[in-house]
């Protein structure tokens, strides 16, 4: 038999090492060139303003090249470390997660860096400098998971574990948390301190994926009957009253609105995607406002943050304050924005919007780059969410699939619950912009989601474990009530 | 149930659970991002709405923090009156701050202050950003600003006020309380507004004696902060009479020959309402004739505008009382309070209580309260045959980028037809001009010039009454309107009446007839 005889195959790219076959990525390149050159001009922009403001003559260099060259550097070695892996993995996601990163970093150089200062063992770093830390970190996050994780079995067998651990977290937040502005949100472990909220919005969504695939078909296609009523199997509706009060216990216990908020969002939205019953959102939507008239009534914080949101102006130097600067902010920017720089004058030295860098720079940004930044940014999170749900829709196995919708939902929701609170659509709440806001936990969390998606998006995976059909047969026999 | 029924059930689900585990979730998936894409929308929509559409009006609000930074460094446009004469200007201190110096205080309660101690106050915080120039009145310019090397762009502002006729009224109030306000029917031009007692806005602006000079002015008992002019909320008395003819003659509740026979005695006896004796003076050159409209004017008879009132109905005073200004605020440069003719919520009809309010509110007393601009508005919109039109203080914004913008007139509203604007001229000018009038209102008239106007007698709980003036001359092209009013100072005819027929006489004088 010649080789001209036999059946067509796609050429493998040669064996460098091992069993690394390295393979070109031209489409991330190319992407990552330009969020190169768009930082870049952005930095020379931010440059030229702060040289102005300084009373110097105009200059074209940026402001600060070091942390941006250091950051461009490091994912230049991140599109490598990929290239190299060979995995067949999706182009997008790292260059809009970079420009993401990036914008964040040229934000975090601008601001006061006196806004957050730590030191390393005896380096005293400003907040920009920290940022540049988280966001060098995730880059690597990203990195390792994407080429690292091949199996998903880690994830789809020990969902009940994941829960606990995540339920754990919770009780040792509310045991031993510390408060920020009311809400219970840091975790202090020895010298490591976190937002545990963040990494539990992960495990969630693993245990959902985990939950909801395995009992797809059953809450796809069987009912309860009360009388003339159809509704879905009451006892597989059990973990969505687990999430309510999950949901509900996050606020009594941590006082956060956001993430509570994000976690029904994020519940209902893949329970839609699983079952594609409109009965479930509609039944959720129900509990939503009837738990949210509830917690109005029982809850002063929540009435605060809804009458705040209802008429800031009521309040101007109190209450409003914030949100109102922040509106100020929006408007100052107009559609093409002051510039990189030329925003947010300094009142007493000070940035006019409290917790600018955590919980408002969209608004900043939407000062500094206008409606078209602001247009642009919200187009980026689009764009995440956008590739990690064509990997939803590509994935091979029901768990994948859920796996990858809802880590994609977790970005996109909590950036439009932020960002609709940035611009009081929505009463506001303090969580945190996904990869733009400052803060280890945030960023280092949406690497995660990041890295993860990227390992789901590998078209060269290797196949779901086999169903464990016997089980599912034995529960499927227990629902129809038989004795076979 | 029988094997069987177990069996095909448990292979229906089976297939059920094959089938919905073969149904990709692709088609949910693609609806969910169809859904998270329209909430991106939403988002988009509201960055809109706060970026384009409300960001002129944020982004140039006095407390922007962007506004107070430029303040604080920004050399301020310079404020002039009408015909050029610098009102206020900047200076700078030891340290090389500009800081504000005013010529006159009788432009006070107009023009405010900036204090970098206190904010701004009056037209320098109305228009606090053009005047520092974060924003110009030319939106191409605003939009190309941030392409200059220096975005500020401090703008002067040429006032419509007359520093001579300012100077003069002021004078005239003396140390009394009170206001006046002067204005053009036709363009809404104001030419003076004064509020007794002023202040000297230069002590607060100056750094080095802003703390106490601002001490003294908030404890002062008289209130000289606040603009009489536009914040003072008065009884306009008789005056008012004229909000009741615009009513009752519009909605045709009476003609200018309608009589009351009731009326001669009722001024022996008062007259009597739902067991309420309304009670006027007696005037004793009538004889017991009944009064028609005109001659009701002349002679400010109380009894014959209450029973026009009552003719009218409270609902349509109420009405036309709301399309002159009344329980609006008046769109203007200062902030002005709401003029009301009831304290509202009765059920008689136009929120009033009961027949007996609505028949003394009809002749300016009740719970009838005006801002001197309103009654300046009044009679500002006789004068131009109906319509009224918005006062305005400032004439041009002027700047070296962006060269002179001026300030055209703009139609507030059409109150009246020019019939009854016409027939209610007449009977004012007979309230100035005609041989009672001339008894009742001495002083009133400008020498050489037809002149139309009506006194008010503001009654009040205790002490003195106001005395009120509202007119305009000539009659036939009125170019000037004024409101007068002195607190607790008699009669209208006593104090108001003159200042204001001396005042329109200097407006001639000065801008000739």
């Amino acid at each position: 038999m010649t080789n001209a005889a036999a059946p067509a195959r796609p050429a493998l790219p040669p064996i460098v090492f091992g069993g690394i076959r390295p393979r070109a990525r031209w489409r991330e390149m190319w992407l990552l060139l330009i969020v190169a050159l768009t930082l870049y001009v952005g930095s020379i922009s931010l440059g030229a303003t702060e040289a102005a403001a300084a009373g110097k003559s105009l200059t074209l260099s940026p402001a600060e090249d070091q942390p941006l060259a250091i950051y461009l550097g490091a994912l230049l070695l991140a599109h490598l470390a990929q290239v190299v892996a060979g995995r067949r993995t999706d182009q997008v996601l790292l260059p809009a997660t970079a420009m993401l990163g990036g914008i964040s970093l040229l934000l975090m150089e601008r601001l006061p860096q006196s806004l957050v200062s730590q030191s390393f063992g005896g380096l005293d770093l400003g907040l920009g400098q920290v940022q540049l830390l988280w966001l060098l970190l995730a880059i690597g996050l990203i990195t390792i998971l994407s080429i690292v994780v091949r199996s998903d079995s880690w994830l789809r067998l020990y969902k009940y574990t994941w829960a606990a651990a995540g339920i754990g977290l919770l009780v040792l937040t509310f045991i031993r948390g510390e408060d920020v502005n009311g809400a219970r949100l840091i975790l202090v472990i020895g010298p490591f301190s976190g937002q545990p909220i963040e990494l539990l919005k992960v495990i969630m969504v693993v245990f959902l994926a985990g939950y909801l695939s395995e009992f797809r078909p059953l809450l796809v296609e069987q009912d309860t009957r009360v009388g003339p009523l159809r509704l879905p199997p009451l006892p597989y509706l059990a973990p969505m009253l687990v999430m309510i009060a999950l949901a509900l216990g996050i606020v009594v216990i941590q006082r956060d609105l956001g993430a509570a908020l994000l976690f029904f969002v994020v519940f209902l939205m893949l329970l839609y995607v699983a079952t594609a019953r409109a009965a479930y959102v509609v039944l959720g939507l129900l509990l939503f406002v009837a738990g949210s008239y509830l917690m109005y009534r029982l809850f002063g914080v929540v009435q605060d943050r809804v009458d705040i949101w209802w008429d800031p102006f009521k309040d101007p130097s109190g209450n409003g304050y914030q949100i109102i600067q922040a509106l100020h902010a929006f408007a100052r920017g107009g559609i093409l924005g002051t510039g990189l720089g030329a925003g947010l004058p300094l009142v007493g030295g000070q940035p006019p919007i409290p917790a600018v860098h955590t919980d408002f720079p969209f608004a900043a940004l939407g000062e500094e780059l206008g409606l078209v930044g602001v247009l642009a940014i919200l187009g980026l999170y689009l764009v995440v969410i956008e590739r990690g749900l064509r990997i939803a829709a590509a994935a091979a196995d029901d768990f994948r699939a859920l796996l990858a919708a809802g880590l994609a939902l977790v970005v996109g929701v909590q950036a439009f619950i932020i960002a609709a609170g940035n611009l009081k659509l929505i009463p506001l709440t303090g969580i945190t912009l996904p990869v733009i806001s400052y803060g280890g936990s945030s960023i280092l969390a949406n690497a995660v989601v990041v890295g993860l998606l990227l390992a789901l998006s590998d078209k060269g995976v290797e196949p779901p474990p086999p169903p464990r059909a016997g089980r599912r047969f034995a529960r499927l026999r227990d629902a129809v009530g038989g004795r076979a | 149930m029988t094997d069987a029924g177990v069996r095909s059930s448990i292979s229906r689900l089976r297939t059920a659970g094959l089938r919905s585990g073969r149904r990709p979730v692709g088609q949910n998936v693609g609806r969910l991002g169809v859904t998270l894409a329209l909430a991106f929308v939403v988002l988009a929509a509201g960055a809109g709405y706060w970026q384009v559409w409300r960001a002129q009006e944020l982004s140039t609000a006095p407390d922007d923090p962007a506004v107070v930074a430029a303040a604080r460094h920004v050399v301020r446009g310079q404020i002039k009156d009408r015909t050029g004469t610098v009102l206020a200007a900047s200076r700078r201190d030891a340290n090389g701050e500009p800081y504000r110096v005013y010529t006159d205080p009788s432009m006070s309660p107009v023009i405010g202050y900036a204090s970098r101690f206190f904010g701004t106050a009056g037209l320098e915080h109305t228009y606090d950003a053009q005047l520092t120039g974060v924003l110009s009145p030319d939106p191409v310019q605003q939009l190309l600003a941030k392409f200059q090397g220096n975005r500020a762009d401090p703008q002067d502002l040429t006032l419509t006020i007359s520093l001579r006729l300012q100077r003069a009224a002021q004078r005239m109030l003396g140390g009394d309380k009170g206001a006046v306000v002067m204005l053009d029917p036709s363009t809404g031009e104001v030419l003076a507004m004064v509020s007794g007692p002023t202040y000297d806005a230069s002590a607060v602006a100056n750094p080095a004696t802003a703390q106490k000079a601002f001490a003294r002015l908030q404890a002062d008992k008289d209130k000289p902060l606040l603009n009489r002019a536009v914040q003072g909320l008065y009884v306009p008395g008789s005056t008012f009479k004229i909000v009741t003819s615009m009513a009752a003659l519009s909605s045709g509740a009476i003609t200018t020959s309608t009589t009351y026979p009731q009326q001669p005695r009722a001024e022996e006896t008062g007259l009597l309402v739902s067991g309420f004796r309304v009670r006027d003076g007696h005037h004793p050159f009538t004889d017991d004739r009944a009064l028609n409209y005109p001659e009701a004017v002349e002679v400010s008879c109380n009894i014959y505008f209450a029973l026009t009132g009552l003719r009218t109905g409270g609902a349509r005073l109420a009405d036309w009382a709301g399309r002159v200004g009344f329980g609006h605020q008046i769109p203007f440069d200062l902030p002005t309070a709401v003029s009301q003719v009831t304290n509202g919520g009765g059920k008689f009809g136009g929120g009033f209580k009961d027949a007996v309010e609505v028949a003394n509110a009809a002749y300016g007393q009740a719970e009838v309260l005006a801002t001197p601009i309103q009654m300046a508005l009044v009679a500002s919109t006789v004068a131009n045959e109906g319509v009224e039109i918005k006062p305005q203080l400032v004439k041009s914004f002027s700047s070296d980028r962006d060269g002179t913008r001026t300030v055209g007139p703009q139609q507030m509203a059409d109150v009246l037809t020019p019939d009854v604007a016409g027939e209610i001229k007449s009977a004012m000018e007979r309230a100035v001009e005609g041989d009672f009038g001339k008894l009742f209102t001495p002083g009133a008239a400008v020498p050489g010039i037809p002149t139309a106007g009506k006194t008010g007698t503001a009654q009040l709980a205790a002490g003195e009454p106001h005395s009120w003036f509202i007119g305009f001359a000539p009659v036939d092209h009125p170019r000037v309107a004024i409101a007068v009013i002195v607190e607790n100072a008699g009669h209208g005819a006593s104090r108001a009446a003159p200042m204001a027929g001396d005042l329109m006489q200097l407006y001639f004088e000065t801008f000739g007839k």
